[in-house]
């Protein structure tokens, strides 16, 4: 199996301060990969670098899906549209005014403008556009079924209860129609029932839409139980990397978890 | 009770109170009788329909305001929903508000009372109903707080007044090319503040506002300087113009009329009502295209628009010159009903009084534009006698409002987009 993001000696330095320090792991294809280690480890820093709202001080991030990208040379806004890696906030970053419905929609802007002709087409209420935005609803809803939201996808995203909220959130990204997900914390403050049904809806994102997806997260629960692999983090550095139960018996994890004895 | 089922009765209600106050006003007003002036009978009987049609009409309208404010509050309403009663409520107001204006919008030329003050003073208001539906766009949807909107404003204004005075241009053809000089200094403005959101944005847009003005002032060769430009041409009705006498065909001889200053002043009045209307239109239309959800979501959180590929820049470049576009029509407008401009007519004082329309009518609101519109521009007119105690009234009501109503009168979003129909 190939990689689908590959990650060289990726360096941070802010002033002074190296947040991460020479990183490198790999994402495989079709798999969940789990970033995990300590606050302050750098794990959103990394995710930041990927997504482009950082650049990095040194390094390379490759994407192979069809085509090669280098993330490290683009913007962030022509990564989840060219390169279609699509991520999600640590604090949940929804259009609170918005309806769930137009959180959905919005996130297939790009295409919806070209099929809007860049708004001419719309203005006149071309047929094709018409069709194209019918569409755009039809995956938006396809989503919220997964989620149980059909019913409240009118309402506004901010009257939402939270565990709701990080789940509109991947539908939202879902719906930029990524190879690669980026899921920053994405059980923060979920309970143990929501927290399961994160489980089963990424595991259904990864099966059923061969979706690779890369996960920051302190819920041992959902990391042990899903991941195909966990990169530790500690200070910046990576300390560990391999499958759970590997990740799980290391001592230098234990270490920057637990402390020595 | 549905709210359906309440509707009809309303409806049935105001038909009924139409008929009684037709069969009790014919009478009353319709039928006068006047001392005739003619022969020597005495008197003669006066026919005054239109009248008592207005008193009906009148009546209905209150009876109606009743029924919004008062006898739905007194029906008991179910607890539960509350929060979507309102909207609906909202909803309605907002529709019926909208045809109400709409319609005494139409009529108000032809009204009795209508005369060359009352109309030189709405299509005042026009101009700012336009001014804030445009800032609208870039205020209420994506979220640019912009206080140097007047400088469109001067641009669409000198652009006609030079375009007209230098090249002999018609109004219809110098409005599309005003719109689009002000639309272009829209980007102009927009690339540098790019970055910038919220106060820091609001302060250069103020500066821009002023270099405009400032330029407008000291560019003396170019636009008069303080002089002004003065005889712009006034507008034509496409191509007969508004005169006593001319070598074309005049408006009064085209249409077999007795000239009067009027048609002109009436004319204006339609042509800013228009352009208005468009404005309005073209903004409900955009707001449910994607580009227009995309600036709500720019309003909304810039940092979620770049994770989901949306590229702000573009988004906001259009934001602003969609804005100023409107702006600069608006402008035109008002230099051919001026028929001189001069930089003291675009002064920060302006860009305030447009914001704080915007505001007031509640922010991305249509109708609340209207009506805080009639309320500033209509009230400092009102109380023209007060002469410095104008803009502590004007100070005094917008803080009375801000505290009543903190998110402005007529706060309501409507969903760009519905997926539920049958439930809204």
């Amino acid at each position: 199996m190939s990689n689908i993001l590959e990650i060289n000696h990726l360096t941070m330095k802010f002033g002074g301060l190296i947040a991460i320090d020479d990183v490198s792991f790999s994402v495989k294809k079709n798999t969940i990969t789990s970033l995990i280690g300590p606050n302050g480890a750098g794990k959103t820093t990394v995710f930041n670098c990927i997504t482009g709202f950082y650049k990095p001080t040194v390094g390379e991030i490759l994407l192979n899906s069809n085509k090669k990208f280098n993330l490290e040379r683009m913007n962030d806004f022509t990564i989840p549209q060219k390169a279609k890696v699509a991520r999600t906030f640590q604090n949940i970053r929804l259009f609170p005014q918005m309806t769930v419905l137009e959180n959905l929609v919005v996130a297939q802007h790009n295409k919806l403008m070209k099929a809007s002709m860049y708004t001419l087409k719309g203005l006149i209420n071309a047929k094709s556009f018409v069709k194209a935005e019918n569409e755009a609803k039809e995956l938006a809803k396809y989503w919220l079924d997964k989620i149980n939201l059909t019913d409240r996808a009118d309402i506004e995203a901010g009257n939402l209860p939270y565990g709701q909220q990080r789940k509109v959130e991947i539908c939202r990204s879902m719906c930029t129609d990524p190879t690669l997900l980026c899921l920053d914390e994405p059980a923060a403050g979920l309970n143990a029932t929501e927290s399961l049904e994160l489980n089963s809806l990424l595991e259904f994102i990864k099966n059923e839409h061969k979706i690779s997806i890369l996960l920051i997260e302190h819920d041992m629960s959902v990391v042990m139980g899903i991941s195909d692999k966990v990169v530790v983090l500690d200070y910046g550095k990576k300390i560990a990397e391999g499958n759970p139960s590997e990740v799980k018996g290391n001592p230098e994890v234990i270490k920057a978890y637990l402390g020595e004895e | 009770m549905s709210s359906k089922e309440n509707f009809s009765l309303i409806i049935k209600d105001l038909i009924f109170t139409g008929l009684i106050a037709t069969v009790l006003l014919i009478p009353i007003v319709g039928f006068r009788t006047e001392i005739s002036t003619v022969d020597s009978t005495g008197l003669i009987f006066n026919y005054n329909f239109i009248t008592a049609f207005f008193v009906v009409a009148f009546i209905v309208g209150i009876r109606f305001l009743f029924h919004i404010f008062w006898f739905s509050k007194i029906q008991k309403k179910p607890q539960e929903n509350s929060e979507k009663n309102k909207k609906k409520f909202l909803k309605k107001l907002n529709f019926y508000l909208g045809v109400a204006a709409a319609v005494i919008a139409f009529t108000l030329p032809f009204m009795p009372f209508a005369n060359r003050y009352i109309v030189d003073v709405a299509t005042l208001v026009l101009t700012y109903v336009m001014l804030g539906w445009g800032l609208n766009i870039v205020v209420g949807l994506a979220g640019l707080l912009d206080l140097g909107y007047v400088a469109f404003f001067a641009v669409g204004a000198y652009s006609y007044a030079l375009l007209a005075t230098t090249f002999d241009l018609s109004f219809w053809i110098c409005l599309p090319l005003a719109g689009i000089l002000a639309a272009f200094a829209g980007i102009l403005l927009g690339f540098p503040v790019l970055r910038l959101r919220g106060d820091y944005l609001a302060i250069v847009t103020l500066g821009f506002g002023e270099i405009i003005r400032l330029i407008l002032l000291n560019w003396y060769e170019f636009t008069g300087g303080p002089d002004g430009i003065s005889r712009i041409p006034r507008p034509s009705f496409f191509g007969f113009p508004f005169a006593r006498k001319s070598e074309d065909t005049t408006f009064h001889e085209l249409f077999g009329l007795e000239y009067s200053t009027m048609h002109r002043i009436i004319f204006l009045y339609y042509l800013i009502l228009i352009l208005a209307l468009i404005t309005n239109f073209f903004t409900m239309k955009i707001r449910n295209l994607p580009v227009g959800r995309a600036w709500e979501a720019l309003r909304e959180d810039e940092t979620a628009c770049r994770a989901i590929g949306i590229n702000p820049t573009n988004t906001k470049l259009t934001a602003f010159a969609i804005g100023a576009m409107f702006g600069g029509f608006a402008g035109s407008f008002f230099a051919t009903r001026q028929g001189f401009i001069s930089p003291e007519s675009f002064t920060f004082i302006e860009s305030a009084i447009i914001l704080a329309i915007v505001v007031l009518g509640g922010m991305g609101s249509q109708i609340g534009v209207v009506i805080a519109s009639i309320l500033l521009i209509g009230s400092t007119e009102l109380f023209r006698e007060l002469e410095q105690f104008r803009m502590l009234a004007f100070g005094l009501a917008m803080i009375i409002i801000m505290i009543l109503k903190p998110r402005g009168l007529l706060a309501n979003r409507e969903p760009s987009i519905l997926l539920n129909k049958k439930n809204e």
